[in-house]
């Protein structure tokens, strides 16, 4: 179990903005959030919503148009945004290593894998260099790859997706990490590779205690494997608890339509999907208010003037949205639990005001209108 | 019509409706290298009834893609039949096959490859009518607005190009362009996995109503088993270019006549950690294996829980049977798949 007094990592108030030809793009806006010793953390959000620059901003990974334009990530009481780049640079893969989603292009294809896991060995002082040969296949072994002592002076190209991501683990955890970082782990994998993945990185928290982050846009892969889930949403935090309070007793509209939106294997299939309508907000200009807003279906006239904060829910302090309605509300006055219309502002009945129609409203959409093809309509 | 013929005759059961695309006994196979052969698709036989969705559902590398491609025949059979709407599609070429094809589209995974980025919505959608000489001008302008419409999107806007739009909204100009030629049926290919998850319901719900207006019957191929429970009328699970279950999709979920389907659900990561705590993983052993050289007997003996091996599994490759009344399995011991595997 980990140990929720003591935080391992500390970002606060994070912002990271890319500055393009278009405008500033505020990619992370005031992100806080601590991770413990031990812990498993979820940070879900769709494309854009600032999940990977948000842990490519701790590792300073940010290039070229990004840059971290404010806010603090801790870890040992150093801030890593402000120390010197080597200093920073034997932090990245020693103390904090990552994996990424697509192991082929991760891995170098004319190095052989066993070379390119003790490479990251010999680059941190970690591992007595007398060792490293050795443990490249015990780490191999490690991660389930069958036949390791043979397989690791295989070249990426001779490993199948599943075996590559394996690797990319094993390199991750080859100096005994104290936080690994998966950014989509298993997207780019079949969902029988990825049980598999997941199951690999559960039993690895629980047998090293490494703490991990996990990002993911698939909710199901964080209930398997997290226990705590951040929510992220046009470059913020709209909620965060622990997966119970989440799954079961989600607060935030967008984390609830998220959860109501997908299908799922082990229900019924005949309920029509309630999906989001609209579009993600474009991160140069962001609509007033909260970003949520044109997409909500439970949205009331202070959402379009006034950004909520995060706020504590019910009687938990882990629990936090960020939302003046709430599902708890939505459910008592807005009929949440019986509601089939998704449209944005459709359960409480709210319009945005006038001045900010055009600006909210995507004028590529329409309502679809199957009854407009008369001769197209089949015999 | 099947019912009327009940109600002239009292007592006859009514006749199942002709199959709306018959497949069968088609194989696919791949040249690779000077005598390499990819076994892609291998000996695949179903049917699909008019205004059915048929999910057909598979890992990377099952040859569920190559399979729709060898329906609308953009690639040719090695063998077999596509028997649609009571032609033979394989016999077909040319100017013949040309006509059949504007019953028969197809949506893309990919909403920004599939789309040309030189033309305008209006000329894409378009494009099929003009191909098929049906539109003048006025009439052509006023059905594009109308697709865009159905598809929900602004009819003015048909003078913009594919990257004004988003993603998701790309997808409903591929669908407003399967729809241009009132098909009858139309091959989604992995239709919704290259979106966003909150944009993926939109593209589902739109697939069900415009199959609701229109008696469309559609194909339905993805990776997802989860998505492609939730639409289909049928499932057809596939593994290493071969069809190894067919089940209605409520009963799926429920019980499992193949051990791979067993394998595949126990595998899908469901929203809810109290079901996720208790997630008993049906652990295959080993990877799929390569396609230039399939197992010898059944193809899933390799990683079968329950195979016997050496045995008949290994020897002999099954039969897809009928296990129960509308449920097939290509298995020798699938009455062991509920208790053993």
């Amino acid at each position: 179990m980990p140990d929720i007094t003591k935080p391992i990592l500390e970002v606060k108030n994070l912002r990271t903005s890319f500055f393009t030809d278009d405008g500033e793009v505020k990619a992370v806006r005031d992100v806080s959030f601590d991770l413990y010793e031990g812990e498993t953390l979820g940070i879900v959000g769709e494309s854009g919503c600032g999940k990977s620059v948000t842990v490519m901003s701790i590792l300073g990974l940010v290039q070229r148009l990004g840059k971290i334009t404010g806010g603090q990530v801790l870890f040992r009481g150093k801030d890593l945004t402000k120390i010197p780049a080597d200093e920073l640079r034997h932090v990245r893969g020693r103390d904090i290593a990552m994996i990424f989603q697509d192991p082929l292009s991760s891995l170098n294809p004319v190095l052989s894998v066993g070379y390119q896991i003790d490479e990251a060995m010999y680059a941190h002082d970690v591992i007595k260099h007398d060792d490293i040969r050795a443990r490249g296949v015990d780490l191999l072994e490690e991660v389930r790859v069958p036949d390791a002592s043979r397989r690791i002076k295989d070249y990426p190209h001779q490993f199948s997706g599943g075996m590559r991501q394996r690797a990319m683990i094993a390199m991750g955890l080859s100096n005994k990490p104290k936080v690994l970082i998966a950014d989509e782990p298993t997207t780019a994998l079949d969902v029988t590779v990825q049980a598999q993945i997941l199951e690999l990185l559960r039993d690895l928290n629980q047998n090293t205690g490494t703490s991990i982050i996990l990002i993911t846009h698939n909710l199901g892969v964080v209930a398997g494997l997290c226990q705590r889930v951040i929510v992220m949403y046009a470059g913020e935090i709209v909620e965060e608890g622990t997966a119970e309070q989440i799954f079961e007793n989600p607060q935030h509209p967008y984390t609830w339509s998220l959860l109501r939106s997908m299908p799922r294997v082990d229900t019924s299939r005949r309920e029509r999907l309630k999906s989001i309508e609209g579009l993600p907000p474009d991160l140069i200009a962001p609509p007033p208010g909260c970003k949520f807003n044109p997409r909500c279906p439970f949205r009331i006239e202070q959402c379009f003037s006034d950004d909520p904060t995060l706020e504590t829910v019910g009687d938990d302090d882990r629990h936090i949205a960020k939302c003046w309605v709430r599902m708890k509300r939505a459910y008592a006055e807005m009929g949440a639990a019986t509601l089939t219309d998704t449209r944005p502002g459709a359960a409480s009945g709210v319009r945005p005001p006038k001045t900010l129609v055009e600006k909210l409203e995507d004028s590529r959409e329409i309502e679809p209108d199957t009854e407009a093809v008369g001769d197209l309509r089949g015999s | 019509m099947a019912v009327d013929a009940a109600a002239v005759r009292p007592g006859a059961t009514p006749q199942p409706a002709e199959p709306l695309l018959r497949v069968a006994h088609v194989t696919k196979h791949f040249r690779a290298g000077v005598s390499g052969v990819v076994h892609a698709v291998e000996d695949v036989s179903f049917d699909i009834k008019p205004g059915e969705t048929v999910g057909l559902v598979g890992e990377s590398g099952s040859g569920k893609s190559t399979l729709g491609r060898v329906i609308t025949q953009l690639v040719p059979a090695t063998s077999g039949q596509v028997i649609f709407d009571g032609v033979d599609l394989t016999t077909l070429r040319g100017e013949r096959l040309r006509q059949q094809r504007r019953h028969l589209q197809m949506i893309f995974q990919d909403p920004f490859a599939s789309l040309d980025p030189r033309m305008t919505v209006g000329d894409i959608i378009a494009e099929p009518l003009v191909n098929f000489g049906l539109h003048d001008h006025k009439e052509k302008d006023r059905k594009v607005q109308e697709l865009l419409r159905v598809v929900g999107l602004n009819p003015y806007f048909n003078n913009r190009y594919p990257h004004e739009f988003s993603g998701g909204q790309r997808q409903r100009i591929g669908v407003a362009r399967a729809l241009a030629l009132n098909p009858k049926l139309i091959v989604c290919d992995e239709p919704i996995s290259a979106l966003d998850v909150s944009i993926q319901a939109q593209i589902i719900n739109l697939l069900e109503d415009l199959q609701r207006e229109f008696n469309l019957t559609y194909l339905f191929i993805a990776h997802d088993l989860s998505v492609v429970r939730h639409i289909s009328d049928r499932v057809m699970v596939m593994y290493l270019g071969k069809i190894v279950e067919i089940s209605p999709s409520e009963d799926l979920y429920e019980s499992q006549e193949h051990p791979y389907t067993k394998a595949l659900l126990s595998a899908i990561p469901v929203p809810d950690p109290k079901i996720e705590s208790q997630r008993r993983l049906v652990e295959l052993s080993g990877e799929i294996p390569s396609p230039l050289f399939p197992p010898s007997g059944c193809n899933f003996h390799t990683r079968c829980p329950i195979a016997r091996v050496p045995g008949i599994c290994a020897d002999e490759d099954p039969q897809l049977q009928e296990k129960s009344p509308g449920r097939f399995a290509k298995c020798h011991f699938s009455d062991e798949v509920r208790t053993k595997v």
